[in-house]
């Protein structure tokens, strides 16, 4: 039986001085970060190391203390954008301890940001390279959103800050735009965020008519974790997602793999939201400039059309006078004209009107001579032929009544007759009338 | 000429710019003027109608919102 025993502190002490030598103080180690918590100011975490198949062949506990901690994370996100989280390859200055209670762990001193830097920029590179090679690196920021995008299909974790801006921003726009959201919930956070997203991602693609286009959005903060969104499958998902992608993963200054692929990358949610009303505040914008303009145009062209009318309405009097002065001068020089013409054509005519005048009057004239030459035969021939050359060779002509009386029958007696004499007449009374026969 | 409310945003805005492009050049004329000018102010309504939301539409919303 041995009786010669250490106490259990009297060993953790011996084992303390073995291990706090020179040689494990304030060396530089690399590792990778799981299991990051900060409780009472101090920060604990996992330093794991992985061989190529991701087996793990070295773990050990670290921690940073609150004297050091505010200091070493300002730093490390100043010059990564991230804060220390599972899944970072990190190089970090430690002390190896052993503490009676607690154990052994790396107290951390320091850390060298351009290794994680790096890492994450391999890391990112080798994503991009394998999603260049596949050709389907751009295929999401190829596609073209709507004019105005107002159907949007939201990704975000249910009930987190950065959901409830993106809503508010949206909804409380002062042109009260018109949008149609909604939320496929989703882990925005930790390993298991990319599965989360790419399985929401499938419900919205499932209907993905119903929609303009997708925002994958998380409220920024102090426990940002990055990682999540440096994944190939997300990228691989986003990058050949039918619809467009904004991202707004509230991170400031560095950029995910899903920014390389997404569509529109943006900060913050609100951001997301802001982008979303301008574009409709320009579209309400050009609608109501083109509106202008048209307004302008057909104003311009009728007042210039009115004034043309009006110049018109001024000129109708003066040129009414001066169309009437024209026609007046015309009628008058066709007149004139006429008037030429006339004295042409109407010179033979008269001329020879004349002519047949002359000539009419010369042929009653020798008519005239013809006749009276003619008649004065006939005068001679009446003379003979007259009653009062028979009537001086001693004869009478016997009247009754005016008519000449040839016959003794025509007479009764007592009846009054006229005996005319060459030189007179005599009223006589018949007596007796005696007939011949 | 299609009703504005078969065109979809696109082909309406396609359709305000080409309107515009006709007023502003010299072949437009006055009896033009009154057509291009009433369907300028359809188009611009329906794309107007399409962007922002109705009283109701709003106070739906917003009640959503609140819950």
């Amino acid at each position: 039986m041995q009786t010669n025993s250490l106490s259990l502190l009297e060993l953790t002490r011996l084992v303390a001085s073995l291990v706090q030598r020179p040689e494990t103080q304030n060396v530089w180690v690399t590792a990778e970060l799981s299991d990051v918590a900060v409780r009472g100011g101090h920060c604990y975490m996992e330093l794991l190391q992985k061989d190529e198949r991701g087996l793990q062949v070295a773990k050990a506990r670290g921690v940073i203390w609150a004297s050091n901690f505010p200091r070493i994370d300002a730093e490390f996100f100043a010059a990564t954008g991230q804060r220390f989280a599972t899944g970072l390859k990190v190089m970090l200055r430690v002390s190896a301890s052993m503490h009676p209670v607690y154990g052994f762990s790396l107290v951390v001193t320091a850390v060298n940001p351009d290794y994680t830097m790096g890492d994450l920029m391999r890391r990112r590179r080798e994503i991009l390279e394998r999603l260049q090679r596949e050709g389907i690196l751009e295929l999401n920021r190829q596609l073209q959103w709507p004019a105005v995008p107002q159907r949007i299909a939201v990704v975000s974790a249910e009930g987190a800050a950065g959901y409830g801006d993106f809503m508010n921003q949206l909804y409380h726009n002062p042109a009260r735009l018109r949008f149609k959201t909604r939320l496929y919930p989703a882990v925005m956070q930790g390993t298991s965020a990319p599965r989360s997203i790419i399985s929401a991602l499938e419900c919205i693609a499932a209907e993905a008519d119903m929609w303009d286009g997708v925002v994958i959005i998380r409220g920024g903060g102090a426990t940002s974790d990055l990682q999540a969104f440096e994944d190939y499958e997300l990228a691989a998902n986003v990058s050949q997602f039918p619809l467009p992608i904004a991202i707004g993963i509230g991170h400031e200054r560095d950029i995910t793999v899903l920014d390389w692929v997404a569509n529109k990358r943006l900060k913050t949610p609100t951001a997301v939201a802001e982008w979303l009303v301008s574009t409709g505040e320009n579209a309400l914008g050009f609608l109501m400039t083109v509106g202008n303009r048209i307004l302008q145009l057909a104003s311009e062209r009728l007042s210039g059309n009115k004034e043309q009318l009006a110049h018109a309405e001024g000129l109708l009097p003066v040129a009414a006078c001066n169309a009437l002065e024209r026609a007046g001068a015309r009628l008058r020089n066709a007149a004139i004209a006429l008037s030429g013409i006339s004295g042409r054509r109407l010179h033979p005519q008269l001329t020879r009107l004349d002519m047949t005048l002359q000539a009419v009057k010369e042929a009653t004239r020798n008519r005239l001579q013809r006749t009276n030459s003619r008649l004065d035969a006939a005068a001679s021939l009446l003379d003979a032929l007259s009653p009062m050359a028979t009537l001086k060779r001693g004869y009478t002509i016997t009247r009754i009544d005016g008519h000449a009386v040839t016959s003794a029958s025509q007479l009764q007696p007592g009846a009054i007759i006229e005996t005319i004499f060459p030189d007179g007449t005599a009223i006589s009374e018949i007596k007796t009338v005696t007939n011949k026969s | 000429m299609t009703p504005v409310k078969d065109l979809t945003y696109t082909q309406a805005i396609t359709e305000l710019e080409s309107i515009l492009r006709t007023m502003q050049s010299d072949e437009c004329d006055i009896d033009r003027l009154a057509a291009l000018t009433r369907r300028a102010t359809e188009l611009i309504a329906e794309c107007r109608s399409r962007l922002v939301a109705t009283d109701e539409e709003l106070k739906a919303i917003l009640a959503d919102l609140e819950k």
